[in-house]
């Protein structure tokens, strides 16, 4: 008996989902775990067995983290810093990627590489200093203040992906704008934008969750228990050795990761659009 | 018109007059950062700051929490900026070195004489520098117990000791081989005597060391150095035997804390928790399953039943702007009272002696009667004033401790090697 084409293409389709289904079970399963987790009391989740389904599913744990003192206070602090982070991060590094990637000279060369050396240094190292200089400024233990150290931490890794980026376009498109009479923000706007869409969606994610994530800044620069953020706030439930208030830190995970995946995918959608409208350009 | 122009005055006059009035009786502001963490604990340190801050208007605490994985961090970038918070929450070792490195303000003219009196001198000395000065306020510490499964004693026959008169460690290993049991006959233990938690297992056998009289470190010639002999060799040759020759303990315990061996516990898979912190208590009763019954044993006794033990502390850095205020608030904090709804909080014992005899200590109810009759045991953990102990067990003992364990090396092995490279460390902190 043989198969038809279009049977065997359908049954070679289903093969191939078990794998692919496998994978997304794997990378979707700390999730799984975590919301799991969260709505068990205690006595299900210190058990030599855990079950991935809670056996007397409790709301107790999200009814601490969205209380008064829980973490929804902190998750809109983290998603202002984050949001204002990411995008000061990316106005600042779009025009001075494009003057580093157009504009060939040692200097240039020179600060590429101070970029790349920049990246590696410890946030230990320049905590110090960046504290005194927000202080002097009477920015620390605000959210300006880490917004400003956010957009410092992040920029050398932005501005480093978009120069990459603005590299990778054809400075002929600029010329031929340029000889069908279009002023330079009309080819910085009008052209290389759309064009640069999937870069500043990348580096946009990369900021965003690079603030949202952080803890240490976060923890030194802000004093004032109403200006903490997510990630600090999620560590009053971490104990000493190993031990931790897991139901409500699971919770409070839950929440904070919500904005998280809805701008992923947003940013996504966006960054597919924008690679698709960069193909049709060309 | 007039009267409008005069209302406007008036009001502009009270206005005035109340800003200038609320400047000028602006409460002082301290600002205490705690590392309370459990919710009990949180919610104990919460009521006493709500207590302070209701009945002085004057000096308004503000409380802030921080958690144990960062503090130290947070602390030493703290004093480098001078951005410091007015009292803060850690524990007497590394108290020690930020008070070597004039951090902290010298507390020593600014305790009470009731608050040194009724501290234990115990507590005091896990504080005290060598030039005598106190930088802290030692308030809560912690002994470590035996917790035993209550059915698994009683199908075993085994009696439990009494407080009066604690099992040695042999009469302990003795009750282990009792309760190591394989119920289904396949060969495989279904449940050991005990297990205990390996996973950075330094600072535990030092301390429980003590009762053997063994310390570890010496003074020779100016020097530190490190002798493992009869009295430090007793409790790792105990233990190896558990593990390996009588097979009466799990290796489980090898490579997980002792919060991770509950669930086992509650399982059946372990009769007994030997050299558990007391705190492990909450565990047990916010996750064992209904009529599951627990107990606590006293300390083991070798020589004694001392345990080293280090103390949870309050102080004030060197850069506090309102180190008079700070300190009215920690004698309030650490009143009878306060420092023991803290301590009950934390599932700890208060360091006051008249606090340690209430009534919420001497309950039988979740072991605390029998816990708490553990602090005539604890002692200022004898590593607490070597300089250089974080290294010389980060980078030697832990691997050292780790293999022995594994047993990967012998007893003797293990004693040569601790004695031959603890120099390279201690010789650069000298």
């Amino acid at each position: 008996m043989t198969l038809s084409r279009s049977t065997r293409r359908r049954a070679g389709t289903a093969l191939l989902f078990i794998p692919l289904s496998a994978y997304v079970a794997f990378l979707a399963f700390p999730l799984l775990w975590l919301l799991s987790t969260s709505f068990k009391l205690p006595n299900e989740i210190m058990v030599s067995r855990p079950a991935i389904v809670p056996k007397q599913p409790t709301l107790e744990n999200y009814r601490e983290v969205l209380g008064p003192e829980g973490v929804v206070r902190p998750s809109l602090n983290t998603f202002k810093v984050s949001v204002a982070a990411a995008l000061l991060a990316l106005a600042i590094a779009l025009p001075a990627a494009y003057a580093l990637a157009r504009k060939q000279s040692p200097l240039n060369k020179a600060i590429i590489g101070w970029i790349l050396v920049s990246q590696s240094f410890p946030s230990i190292l320049i905590i110090v200093p960046l504290f005194l200089i927000l202080a002097r400024v009477a920015l620390s233990n605000s959210h300006v203040g880490l917004i400003f150290v956010y957009v410092v931490w992040s920029l050398p890794f932005v501005l480093w992906i978009l120069h990459g980026f603005v590299k990778g376009l054809p400075v002929e498109l600029e010329e031929a704008a340029a000889m069908d009479g279009a002023s330079f923000p009309q080819i910085l706007f009008r052209i290389l934008m759309p064009l640069l869409l999937p870069g500043l969606a990348t580096t946009l994610l990369y900021a965003l969750v690079n603030a949202w994530n952080e803890f240490f800044f976060a923890l030194v620069v802000l004093k004032d228990p109403d200006l903490v953020t997510i990630q600090v706030s999620l560590a009053r439930f971490r104990g000493i050795e190993g031990l931790a208030r897991w139901g409500p830190l699971a919770a409070g995970s839950v929440v904070a990761t919500l904005p998280a995946l809805i701008a992923f995918t947003f940013l996504q959608r966006r960054l597919v659009s924008g690679l698709l409208s960069g193909g049709v350009k060309n | 018109m007039r009267i409008r122009l005069l209302l406007v005055a008036v009001l502009l006059v009270v206005l005035a007059s109340t800003a200038a009035s609320t400047g000028g009786s602006a409460p002082v502001r301290v600002r205490f950062v705690s590392l309370a963490w459990q919710k009990q604990a949180v919610e104990a340190v919460k009521a006493v700051v709500a207590d302070w801050n209701r009945a002085n208007p004057s000096i308004q605490v503000d409380y802030a929490q921080v958690d144990w994985g960062s503090i130290h961090d947070y602390l030493q970038t703290s004093f480098q900026t001078g951005d410091v918070p007015d009292i803060f929450h850690y524990e007497s070792i590394p108290i020690l070195d930020f008070a070597k490195r004039g951090f902290l303000t010298d507390l020593t003219p600014m305790i009470s004489k009731e608050l040194r009196a009724d501290v234990l001198p115990a507590a005091w000395q896990t504080v005290l520098t060598q030039d005598k000065k106190i930088y802290a306020i030692p308030y809560l510490w912690e002994s470590l117990i035996i917790i035993y499964n209550k059915k698994a004693f009683a199908e075993a026959g085994i009696k439990p000791p009494t407080v009066a008169n604690p099992w040695t460690w042999d009469e302990m290993q003795k009750a282990a081989k009792a309760l190591t049991k394989d119920r289904d006959g396949d060969g495989r233990t279904d449940q050991f005597g005990a297990a205990l938690g390996l996973r950075s297992p330094v600072n535990r056998v030092l301390n429980l060391s003590m009762g053997f009289g063994g310390t570890y470190f010496y003074q020779q010639g100016g020097r530190t150095v490190v002798y493992v002999g009869d009295a430090e060799r007793q409790l790792l040759t105990i233990l190896m035997n558990m593990l390996y020759v009588d097979k009466t303990a799990s290796l489980d315990g090898i490579g997980r804390s002792s919060p991770e061996l509950i669930p086992g516990f509650l399982a059946g898979r372990y009769a007994m928790l030997p050299g558990i912190g007391v705190w492990a208590r909450q565990q047990l009763v916010e996750t064992a399953p209904a009529g599951f019954e627990w107990g606590v044993l006293s300390p083991l006794k070798a020589k004694t039943q001392y345990q080293g033990s280090a103390t949870q502390t309050l102080s004030i850095p060197a850069a506090a702007k309102n180190k008079e205020a700070a300190m009215r608030f920690i004698e309030f904090a650490l009143n009878r009272d306060n420092m023991a709804k803290q301590a009950l909080g934390d599932w700890l014992f208060p360091t006051r002696a008249s606090s340690i005899t209430l009534p919420g200590f001497r309950t039988p109810q979740n072991g605390w009667d029998v816990s708490t009759e553990s602090v005539k045991s604890l002692r200022m953990a004898t590593w607490q004033r070597v300089l250089g102990y974080n290294e010389w067990r980060t980078r030697l003992a832990t691997p050292l401790m780790n293999e022995l364990f594994a047993n990967r090396i012998t007893v003797e092995q293990f004693a040569r090697r601790l004695e031959s490279e603890s120099p390279e460390i201690l010789d650069r902190y000298r």
